[in-house]
């Protein structure tokens, strides 16, 4: 008895707290195991959304493009060009051979916005042979079933074109740093008159307000959660646009007030001339007017700071 | 007719027939597995001969139509009680049980995407069925299947090949009996034992059985098997 009171038998158990990790925080392990269960299940939520927006949008893709003649897969309609883009950002390359089979089980050429019914040659064989007119390097033997998969090989090589510029990651697991994948065609719409003045209208529209918002959807549409963002609340960003009502002009040397703007013609890049420089200039100026200020160095680090703050 | 002509003649119609008797095969089970899963069907509709079946369903070119092999079934009361939610002293009024009429097809189409796969899932809800069998005689895409998940708030869709139904494999003596417990037998069984559920051994989703059974993820299926030296003997297992 008297040894027993002297030496407590040695626990073979771990102790239950972890004292060092309890000093540190105030939440219990509980609480902790619940956070990271919570972390978790909004991961896989996550996930789920993302493929079924895929999913959803692969579905819409079997039916493009919308726009009829004069559009072709050599000049898609801008609309169709434009949404073929966006749904494609949470993609993964596999995603898009998935959309490659579902149109041509639907008999349409595998390339999303050529309106063509994919090529069916109706032969036997597993091989064709390409290129027999042309020099050496053209020719080529390929698998039958790969060549049935569009309408030309001109279709092969858009699709193609599309297939590499897409993220490997998966939308779920994209770094919020990775930038937004901005896919390109090989054949772009074609340019006409009413769509280079649209350019030029959103070129002068392309004020910081705006350009962070886009940033905001790009990173958004890449990440392929739109609604994320909104749901996670870690920041409230307000976005104030500025109004602006003058119509796009495109730039012109016969300008009558030429001369005011010599001073900062040496800024413009293309027609644009950077504002950031200038107000910054300005409201320095008006600091200093204000003569509230106490000493001559006003933090020219809070001051740039205002610039980007929203 | 050359000699060459009547072999050719002969060969497509023994095609046509071996295409017939595969049909046949597959609607008999497809049959047998809907009647073990406790809906309604009677022994005639079961147990059609090769006769009658190619009688119903050859069409004007002398093949079995795929399209005109459908059918539809209702849960009999005995099903009904087996889904039932037990009343409890927490649960007095315990939700009706997740069952309906089960709508079973056969797609002609050579190939399966998210088209076909939607333009079922539109039929079973617009006509109310609360189960589908979507029977093929080629692979689903992966895209179509994901389809499943996605209207599984809506319609619960099920997904066989022609090949997967030649046979039925719970008659193979091999395979044992497996027999769904009810929600009461489950509990009974847990407390008897005085166990998790999550203790016992357990049966994929994906299982050919399973899939046969229908069963859902947390049922618990009894697994009857005959032994020389103990008799019959009973085991159980979770669905997972
Ligand atoms: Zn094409």
């Amino acid at each position: 008895m008297m040894m027993a009171t002297a030496k407590q038998p040695k626990s073979i158990l771990k102790k239950s707290s972890y004292p060092a990790t309890s000093a540190t925080s105030s939440k219990t392990k509980e609480e902790r195991d619940r956070e990271v269960a919570l972390y978790h299940a909004n991961l896989i939520q996550q996930r789920k959304e993302i493929e079924l927006e895929i999913l959803l949008s692969t579905e819409t893709l079997i039916d493009y493009p919308l726009a009829g003649p004069p559009y072709d897969a050599s000049n898609p309609s801008p609309a169709d060009a434009k949404t073929f883009k966006e749904l494609l950002r949470p993609f993964l390359p596999s995603n898009y051979d998935e959309l490659i089979v579902e149109r041509n089980i639907n008999d349409r050429c595998g390339y999303t916005l050529c309106p063509n019914p994919r090529q069916k040659d109706g032969g036997g064989g597993r091989y064709r042979i390409l290129g027999m007119n042309g020099k050496a390097k053209d020719f080529k033997v390929v698998e039958r079933e790969e060549l049935e998969k569009w309408c030309s090989p001109e279709c092969a090589r858009r699709t193609l074109y599309v297939r590499v510029q897409l993220s490997e990651t998966a939308a779920w697991e994209r770094e919020a740093g990775e930038s937004a994948v901005n896919i390109d065609l090989l054949d772009e719409p074609k340019a006409t008159e009413a769509s280079i003045t649209e350019d030029l209208q959103k070129l002068d529209l392309q004020t910081e307000s705006t350009t962070s918002k886009k940033d905001a959807a790009d990173l958004a549409l890449e990440r392929g959660d739109k609604a994320q963002a909104a749901r996670n609340a870690i920041f409230d960003v307000k976005i104030q646009e500025k109004d602006i009502s003058k119509p796009a002009q495109a730039p012109s040397l016969e300008d009558k007030d030429i001369s005011d703007r010599l001073d900062t013609l040496h800024l413009t890049l293309e027609g644009h001339t950077s504002s950031f420089g200038s107000r910054r200039e300005k409201r320095h100026k008006e600091a200093l007017d204000g003569a509230n200020v106490e000493d001559d160095h006003t933090d020219e680090d809070s001051e740039e700071d205002t610039d980007w703050q929203i | 007719m050359s000699t060459g002509d009547e072999d050719r003649v002969r060969k497509q119609r023994e095609a046509g027939e071996r295409e017939s008797a595969k049909l046949w095969r597959a609607w008999r089970t497809v049959h047998e597995m809907v009647q073990d899963r406790g809906y309604e069907l009677s022994e005639e509709e079961v147990k059609i001969s090769f006769e009658d079946f190619k009688n119903k369903f050859t069409s004007d070119d002398g093949s079995v139509s795929r399209k005109t092999m459908t059918f539809s079934a209702r849960p009999t009361d005995e099903m009904w009680k087996r889904y039932a939610n037990p009343v409890t002293a927490n649960d007095p009024n315990p939700a009706s049980p997740d069952i309906g009429t089960i709508w079973v097809e056969f797609l002609a189409e050579s190939s399966v995407g998210i088209k076909q796969m939607r333009a079922f899932a539109q039929f079973l809800t617009a006509n109310n069925y609360h189960t589908g069998i979507l029977i093929t005689n080629t692979n689903i895409t992966p895209a179509a299947l994901k389809i499943i998940p996605a209207v599984a708030s809506e319609t619960r869709i099920e997904c066989f090949t022609e090949a997967d139904l030649l046979v039925n494999i719970t008659h193979h003596e091999l395979v044992p009996k497996h027999v769904l417990l009810s929600k009461v037998e489950r509990t009974a069984l847990l407390q008897r034992y005085r166990l998790k559920d999550t203790q016992l051994p357990r049966i994929q989703l994906g299982d050919p059985v399973a899939r046969y059974l229908g069963l859902r993820r947390g049922q618990v299926v009894k697994i009857i098997r005959k032994s020389e030296t103990a008799g019959r003997y009973a085991s159980y297992r979770l669905c997972v």
